[in-house]
């Protein structure tokens, strides 16, 4: 597994903050789940990340993008796609 | 057991279901009540599980032991509100007998065009209160889980397509994003709270005396998009005539962070008393046929 990047470790940061979690950031491992079996997220969870997420990088998520699942399946997943639509 | 029913099959098979409907739009409302006789003593007299929920449940809100007379009206009511979907789905309601009160606790929101959740529960008709409010250009959103009623959404789909376009399927990654999209437009999202499923985050709140657990999920929602929530039934009063009941819950629901576990249960509760209240009303449009209870309590 590569090195945490210093964007990831701000995504995890803002993860741990919004949804109050009881886990130090810096413990999040970028590929890990972030549903079900790894960090134990639900779809509540998701759509209070979805709306920090929003709200802190200025675009919004929409349900009609079909690689929903994907972005919200890991730290490394979720950064990159934040990372492709602020630049877009 | 909380996720009984989805364990209990659906009976008889789609063909026959497609049958019926056409069958009953042929003859009429009248005829199709004569066949839910035979239709209802066939499952009493077979479906143990749902007999044995149904005395559990009416027993409890009579406080005393009940015959299969009060067993058998739980079965018709339940079967009538059936049949009355097929007429509530296809237009052809104008012979029954809708009356509403206190509609004000929610056209509160709806005439801002302010989203809110109408939070309801598996308890009388929420066909009708979807239809009528269809009826009166208002956008109802519903959240079903589809999977779950294949079936029924099959000829939800023949009978209404523009209905059916309106349910947003549960369980899916962007369910609730749809939810969010909806708020932001201004839409009334309608929710069954009152059916836990495996996973969900449950609350054990007081129903009729005793613990039962039911989902968290509802009204987490509503604090994530910081919405008002209405409680809503509409109950069967028998014959063709239904009562629909609004009530507000919550004018806006922000759980605090620090203390969302009482406040949360604590809002529960008054969700669940007014499922309670209702029920007193109307005991045999309680639809859920399984044990709600939480098993630790049954001895």
């Amino acid at each position: 597994m590569s090195e945490i990047t210093p964007f990831e470790s701000e995504v995890a940061k803002l993860i741990v903050d919004t949804l109050n979690l009881d886990v130090d950031s810096a413990d999040i491992k970028p590929t890990e789940a972030l549903f079900g079996s790894g960090l134990g997220l639900d779809s509540i969870d998701a759509l209070e990340l979805a709306m920090a997420i929003s709200k802190k990088y200025g675009f919004q998520l929409r349900s009609d993008d079909s690689n929903n699942a994907q972005i919200f399946s890991s730290l490394r997943a979720l950064t990159t796609h934040i990372q492709h639509s602020r630049s877009a | 057991m909380s996720a009984n029913w989805l364990k209990q099959r659906e009976r008889g098979s789609k063909l026959l279901l497609v049958l019926f409907v056409n069958a009953t739009r042929l003859l009429g409302r009248s005829t199709g009540r004569l066949i839910l006789y035979p239709i209802c003593f066939y499952f009493m007299l077979f479906s143990r599980q749902a007999n044995r929920a149904s005395r559990g449940y009416l027993q409890r809100v009579y406080g005393a032991p009940v015959g299969w007379r009060q067993v058998f009206r739980h079965y018709y009511d339940f079967a009538c509100v059936a049949l009355d979907r097929i007429f509530l789905l296809t237009g052809d309601y104008r012979r029954l007998n809708v009356k509403v009160h206190n509609a004000e606790a929610l056209l509160r929101y709806l005439d801002r065009q302010q989203a809110c959740i109408l939070l309801g529960g598996h308890l009388g008709s929420f066909e009708v209160m979807r239809v009528l409010g269809g009826d009166r250009g208002l956008a109802i959103r519903i959240l079903m889980y589809e999977e779950n009623a294949a079936k029924m959404r099959d000829v939800i789909n023949c009978l209404n397509p523009e209905l059916a376009r309106r349910v947003i399927a549960i369980g899916e990654p962007e369910t609730l994003l749809r939810v969010k999209e909806a708020a932001d437009k201004g839409e009334l999202i309608g929710i069954l709270g009152d059916r836990v499923r495996e996973g969900d985050k449950a609350v054990s709140c007081n129903f009729f005396g005793q613990p039962a657990r039911f989902p968290a999920g509802p009204l987490m929602l509503a604090s994530v998009l910081k919405l008002p929530v209405v409680f809503g039934a509409a109950l069967y009063r028998g014959g063709n005539c239904y009562e629909i009941f609004f009530e507000e819950l919550a004018a806006r629901v922000d759980l605090d962070r620090q203390q969302r576990e009482q406040e949360l249960a604590a809002l529960m509760q008054r969700y669940v008393d007014r499922l309670e209240y209702y029920c007193r009303l109307q005991p045999t449009n309680w639809f859920n046929f399984y044990d709600v209870w939480e098993r630790a309590d049954e001895n």
